[in-house]
C-alpha cells in the first residue's frame, strides 16, 4: 500500500490501462522546425541547423522528443503541472509529480521533411519502486512512423511520485 | 568499411552543453513540452528541486551529439539510451563521456557506454549507452 492514496489510483488506472494502443498524429515534419531544434540543442553543424544544405537532414531525435505536432494543445489539454494530461498513464486530474525516468530509441529509418508522422503507444509496466513513499515507474512502448513505416522505436519510463 | 581501428575501452570524446533559462525556453517551446519544473523556479522548488530542471530530451540530444561524433560523418548511430540519475539544473555544464564496451557486433556494431556529468562534475544526471556502425 502507498501511504499517498493519489498514487495508489494512478497504479489502479495504470494497470487497467496496460496493453492499450494509443494514436496521435504528430503532424507533418518541417526542416524548418527540424533546423530549430537542433540549434535549440547546441547543434552547430550546417547539415541538421541549415534547412537549405545540400545535405540537410532532420536531427534523428526531432520526432521522439516532440511531444506535440502542431498545431499545439487546447488549455484544457494542460496538467496544472503544465505537463499534457494524457502524457503520463493514469495520472489526469491527480495532483502526482511526474518526471521523466530515461529512454532507449531504437532508429529504424531516418526521418524526412514531408514525412507526416503517427506515433503509437502503449504501456507495458506498472512497478512500485523505493521505501517509505515510494514511487511508481510506468514503462511505455512508443512506436514512431510514417507512410515510409516504423521509424523509430522508443522505451520510456515515467517516475510518478 | 572505415580504416579506423577501435578498440575495447577507448575513450569516446567528450561534448558539452550549459543550457540557460534561454536553451530551456528554446527547446521546450520547438518540443511544445510545457512542464512547469523546466521554467518555474518557484513550482520546481514545490517538487522538492532546487530548481528548474534540464528536459530528458536534452539529456538524449547530448547522448546521441556523443555517439554521432564518435561514429563520424559515415557513421550511423543506431540506438541511444539514458536512465536520469539526478537532475540537471538550469546553467549547470553538462559533459558526456564514455568508453567502448564491445566491438564488432551484428554488422559491425560498436556499443559505447556513457556517462553524463553535471555541475562541477562530481554528479552523475544519466548513464547510458549507444549503437553505432561505422562505415
Amino acid at each position: 500500500m502507498f501511504r499517498n492514496a493519489e498514487l495508489e489510483q494512478v497504479e489502479e488506472r495504470a494497470r487497467a490501462s496496460m496493453g492499450r494502443w494509443e494514436r496521435r498524429s504528430l503532424g507533418v515534419v518541417r526542416a524548418e522546425d527540424a533546423a530549430e531544434f537542433a540549434r535549440a540543442a547546441g547543434e552547430s553543424a550546417p547539415r541538421l541547423v541549415d534547412p537549405g544544405h545540400a545535405d540537410f537532414a532532420v536531427h534523428p531525435m526531432y520526432v521522439v522528443s516532440l511531444l506535440r505536432g502542431a498545431p499545439g494543445a487546447d488549455a484544457s489539454e494542460f496538467r496544472p503541472d503544465g505537463m499534457y494530461r494524457d502524457e503520463v498513464p493514469g495520472t489526469d486530474g491527480l495532483g502526482v509529480r511526474l518526471m521523466a525516468g530515461g529512454q532507449a530509441v531504437r532508429w529504424v529509418a531516418a526521418a524526412r521533411a514531408g514525412d507526416r508522422i503517427e506515433l503509437r503507444r502503449t504501456l507495458t509496466a506498472v512497478e512500485r519502486k523505493g521505501s517509505g513513499e515510494g514511487f511508481l515507474l510506468l514503462t511505455v512502448e512508443k512506436v514512431y512512423g510514417s507512410a515510409r513505416g516504423t521509424l523509430v522505436e522508443v522505451t520510456e519510463r515515467f517516475i510518478v511520485r | 568499411m572505415t580504416g579506423r581501428h577501435i578498440v575495447v575501452g577507448q575513450a569516446v570524446l567528450p561534448v558539452e552543453l550549459t543550457p540557460d533559462a534561454i536553451t530551456l525556453l528554446r527547446f521546450g517551446a520547438v518540443t511544445r513540452n510545457a512542464h512547469r519544473i523546466h521554467y518555474d523556479a518557484e513550482f520546481a522548488r514545490s517538487e522538492g528541486l532546487s530548481g528548474p530542471v534540464v528536459m530528458a530530451q536534452l539529456h538524449g540530444c547530448l547522448f546521441h551529439r556523443a555517439a554521432a561524433e564518435f561514429a563520424g560523418e559515415d557513421g550511423q548511430v543506431r540506438e541511444v539510451e539514458w536512465q536520469n540519475r539526478a537532475p540537471a539544473r538550469v546553467g549547470e555544464r553538462l559533459v558526456v563521456t564514455g568508453t567502448v564496451r564491445a566491438v564488432g557486433g551484428v554488422d559491425g556494431e560498436i556499443t559505447l557506454d556513457l556517462v553524463e556529468h553535471c555541475g562541477t562534475g562530481d554528479v552523475v544526471c544519466c548513464r547510458g549507452r549507444a549503437v553505432v556502425a561505422l562505415r
